[in-house]
């Protein structure tokens, strides 16, 4: 496995629809909204959707207990309904986008069914390992074998 | 969730050998500074600023007792950023999860044998 590959999330998997109602349900606000706020105590997320090449999303949820938000925000590369979406990803810290990386979805249409392809790359500890010359990777490794293996659960 | 800036201070606390060195040594237990750091090749002052490192990236801690001041791993930071990978895939594998269930209650609503369901907004 490169180094590229263990900062890429890949992700599959098969829905019995048509590909234009995956597509349609995996951009629709509703379905973002509902995706984004995980919990009752996070406050009424906001999922802003512009489905076009150039277009932008944002997707936000607060805690009213806790005062933190989680924010990503991106731009539509590629709006190829109903088969390719590709768009940039950014968490939102301080008002401002941080490190981007890529969410490529693609959805093949096989027998009525839907496979969903996901992909993203360039995720933000892959900088990181680059710029820090892969040493935080040996640091894990070795801390996960001695530690975690004799460590009682946290909750 | 942990934050970017404190993963790389992770990071960066570990991307030097000796950094590592020390935490790999104190993997096994709580270590004097002697123990800890002892047979790197470098002076004190070089040492005593790979700790000040360490300890501000919240990866070791110091405990004094008396005249002796130990060092341990403190597991948070080590901890966020080996699942931090881990949940971006559950942020993922929750969105699937969303799609799935929307798409089931929409077939649920409108049976694919009736009329083609109103378009969504």
């Amino acid at each position: 496995m490169s180094a590229t590959d263990s900062t890429t999330l890949r992700l599959e998997r098969t829905f019995d629809a048509p590909a234009e109602d995956v597509f349609d349900a995996w951009t629709n606000p509703e379905v973002l909204r509902r995706w984004w706020g995980p919990g009752p105590t996070w406050r009424t997320p906001v999922a802003e959707v512009d489905l076009r090449v150039g277009g932008r999303y944002r997707l936000s949820m607060e805690d009213p207990d806790v005062g933190t938000s989680l924010t990503v925000t991106g731009e539509y590369r590629e709006v190829r309904r109903p088969e390719r979406l590709v768009y940039s990803w950014s968490w939102e810290e301080d008002g401002h986008a941080g490190h981007e990386s890529t969410v490529t979805v693609e959805f093949v249409e096989r027998d009525e069914r839907t496979i969903v392809l996901l992909e993203h790359s360039g995720l933000e500890s892959q900088e990181s390992r680059e710029r820090h010359e892969q040493g935080w990777a040996a640091c894990l490794e070795l801390f996960a074998a001695r530690v975690f293996a004799e460590a009682p659960q946290l909750s | 969730m942990a934050n970017s800036s404190a993963l790389d201070r992770t990071f960066a606390a570990c991307s030097h050998p000796i950094r590592r060195g020390i935490v790999e040594r104190l993997t096994t237990g709580e270590l004097s500074v002697g123990d800890a750091t002892r047979d790197f090749g470098v002076s004190k002052p070089a040492i005593s600023k790979h700790l000040k490192v360490l300890e501000e990236a919240g990866v070791i801690a110091r405990v004094i007792d008396g005249r002796t001041h130990r060092l341990r791993i403190r597991e948070r930071p080590l901890r966020d950023a080996d699942e931090w990978l881990t949940r971006q895939r559950e942020l993922w594998e929750r969105k699937l999860d969303v799609v799935e269930q929307y798409l089931r209650e929409q077939r649920e609503s409108a049976p694919r044998n009736s009329k083609p369901r109103k378009e969504q907004a």
